[in-house]
């Protein structure tokens, strides 16, 4: 499974939609129920299942799934 | 501009807001400036807004919606949403908005106990739906914005339904105490309660917007509140369509550079938002606001929780513009407590009553209170946009009443001048980014979740949110807490709840103080999460 794959199986499971298809340009406003409060659970999620932690810095670069991806990418190397 | 607000007694929030706004030579004047996400900027004229929402009231009597019947809106903002909401009013059924980001528990709580009959909302809303459609015998149909087709013999296209729908629709006659908008708030104890308002209630909001807000005939205006809450109807529907002004709605969620740009490019006049929203303002890198023009802002009001000095003195010397606090609950319709431009802004209150609002604040024991000491804030009954009742639930309608003052469940001061402050809740409501919270309701899903023994949820002090959910949870014998389990937690309660009722922060407890009987000791709670003394704990079971 890529990265890309198991991040997508996460946005399903934090935003409760199985037909939830991500892609990197895609953004907040592109998945329903995605706000700064949801944010949280996502991160959260992330952080769990890959097993890597990011700082309030690293937080505030993510514009959309992309960056989230890169970051993630580079974490567990 | 408003004092021919009625005529031929003719209350219809709907009719008021297009066809009124048509007759009185406005109906190319564009009411809503739709600024999407992505792509281009829609204009709606008052005459496009009038054939709209007669469509969906013409759709919605094709149905078989009676006048008294309940229709919900479930949508982020769209077009549809501002469409659906005042075809619904036209018809005079009685038409509550969701907001988009509610859980299953909540939609179950609103759409259950309203019996609701219809309901809009996006496809990728159903799945939440279909989790509690079969305890919901009333509802009988589904409208999706959304899709070409119906889904099934009740789960109906938008688009099929507006094909066949005419754009000619005479509203009928509607007295103002016809009931109109329905709108959920949080109690400390218990469901959410339906707060039911009627059609006189445009008198209030139209009124206060012309006075308060200072909305003028040819102004640009941006309320940003979701129409999911009281703010975004009273303001960010009604009220500046009852006055002819033209609205801008943006359909992105929190972005200063986008913000900012619409305040600037769309040559935003006045603006209406919330504290936490400002307060995010403020820890943005300047550049962002320095590099903007804001010479068409004439004035930036606010509302939802208490405004902080400090965003008061951000604004005079970021903006160079005041912020007016502004207040107001879903129970009360519109604005009845404000600053406005003429009065001289004392920072951290909430202004004074504004025309015809007789407050006070009156003890526990029904007295009124002098200057200066605190006790319940009060408004003498019978302001035109008052609640009518709480749906199904008559005698807790009656108990927010005593010698003909409502109870708001603040607790307030007023000085020597006049200006009321606010202190607190007298309940464990949580006030979080000007949302409330029921501790109830958030306890109530935790225990949902198998692993967790006790729950108690209080709300403490935020810098942002201005109170942030806390969750105390003990788990049961052998269990121990781990991120998997936190992430369980917070999943289940936005799913259940919503994601504005989620925990900021989860304490994981031996146990959950209680009462000898067992009620959660709340004040125990945020006593210990603040390092504070938690007072008399005489009554703390063993």
């Amino acid at each position: 499974m890529t990265t890309l794959e198991r991040l997508n199986a996460l946005f399903c499971e934090v935003f409760d939609d199985d037909d939830l298809k991500i892609a990197p340009e895609m953004t907040a406003n592109d998945v329903a129920g995605w706000d700064s409060l949801s944010h949280v659970n996502l991160i959260v999620a992330v952080e769990t299942a890959f097993k890597i932690r990011f700082n309030q810095k690293e937080l505030l670069t993510f514009k959309n799934v992309g960056d989230l991806l890169n970051s993630i990418e580079n974490k567990i190397g | 501009m408003g004092n021919d607000l009625i005529q031929h007694e003719q209350h219809n929030i709907g009719e008021i807001c297009t066809r009124q706004q048509c007759a009185a030579g406005r109906g190319d004047r564009v009411a809503l400036r739709f600024i999407p996400a992505y792509g281009e900027r829609t204009d709606y004229s008052f005459l496009e807004l009038d054939a709209q929402s007669n469509r969906f009231a013409n759709l919605l009597q094709q149905l078989g919606f009676v006048e008294g019947d309940v229709f919900f809106t479930f949508l982020p903002k769209l077009p549809e949403q501002f469409f659906a909401f005042l075809g619904a009013l036209k018809l005079k059924l009685i038409t509550g908005t969701l907001f988009s980001n509610f859980g299953d528990d909540a939609l179950l709580d609103r759409l259950g106990d309203s019996c609701a009959k219809g309901v809009i909302l996006r496809k990728s809303a159903l799945k939440k739906l279909g989790r509690i459609r079969n305890r919901l015998p009333s509802l009988r149909y589904v409208i999706v914005t959304d899709s070409d087709v119906d889904l099934a013999p009740d789960i109906l296209s938008l688009r099929r339904l507006l094909a066949d729908a005419s754009a000619e629709f005479v509203t009928p006659e509607t007295s103002p105490d016809t009931p109109s908008v329905l709108h959920y708030t949080s109690g400390s104890t218990g469901k959410p309660k339906g707060v039911l308002h009627c059609h006189g209630s445009v008198l209030h909001q139209s009124r206060t917007a012309r006075e308060v807000l200072d909305l003028r005939p040819n102004d640009i205006y941006w309320c940003t509140a979701d129409q999911g809450w009281v703010t975004g109807t009273s303001y960010g529907i009604i009220a500046p369509w009852s006055l002819g002004v033209t609205q801008v709605q943006y359909g992105g969620g929190y972005d200063a550079e986008i913000w900012f740009a619409i305040l600037e490019e769309e040559k935003v006049n006045i603006w209406y938002t919330a504290p936490t929203a400002l307060r995010m303002l403020m820890r943005e890198d300047p550049g962002i606001f320095g590099k903007r023009s804001l010479t068409s802002l004439r004035h930036i009001f606010s509302v939802g929780e208490p405004l902080n000095p400090e965003v008061i003195r951000w604004s005079r010397e970021s903006l160079g513009r005041e912020i007016y606090d502004t207040w107001f609950q879903t129970e009360t319709g519109g604005i009845l407590i404000s600053n406005q431009p003429g009065l001289p802004i004392r920072p951290g209150s909430m202004g004074k009553p504004v025309d015809g609002i007789e407050a006070a604040i009156i003890s526990d024991s029904g007295n009124l209170l002098p200057d200066g000491e605190q006790g319940n804030l009060c408004i003498k009954a019978g302001w035109p946009s008052m609640f009518v009742t709480y749906l199904n639930n008559e005698s807790g309608y009656c108990s927010k009443f005593k010698e003909g003052y409502y109870n708001s469940g603040d607790t307030a001061y007023r000085d020597a001048d006049g200006y009321f402050y606010f202190v607190g809740r007298n309940d464990d409501v949580i006030n979080t980014a000007g949302h409330l919270i029921s501790p109830f309701e958030v306890e109530s899903a935790l225990l949902e979740i198998g692993e967790v023994a006790e729950s108690g949820v209080i709300g403490a002090p935020d810098e942002l949110l201005f109170e942030k959910v806390i969750a105390f949870v003990s788990l049961h014998h052998g269990l121990e807490p781990s991120r998997e389990l936190e992430l369980k937690i917070r999943l289940h309660v936005t799913n259940r709840a919503s994601s504005i009722a989620t925990p900021q922060e989860i304490v994981f407890v031996d146990a959950v103080p209680k009462n000898r009987s067992g009620k959660i000791m709340r004040r125990v709670l945020k006593a210990r999460y603040l390092g504070i003394d938690a007072g008399d704990i005489s009554t703390l079971e063993d």
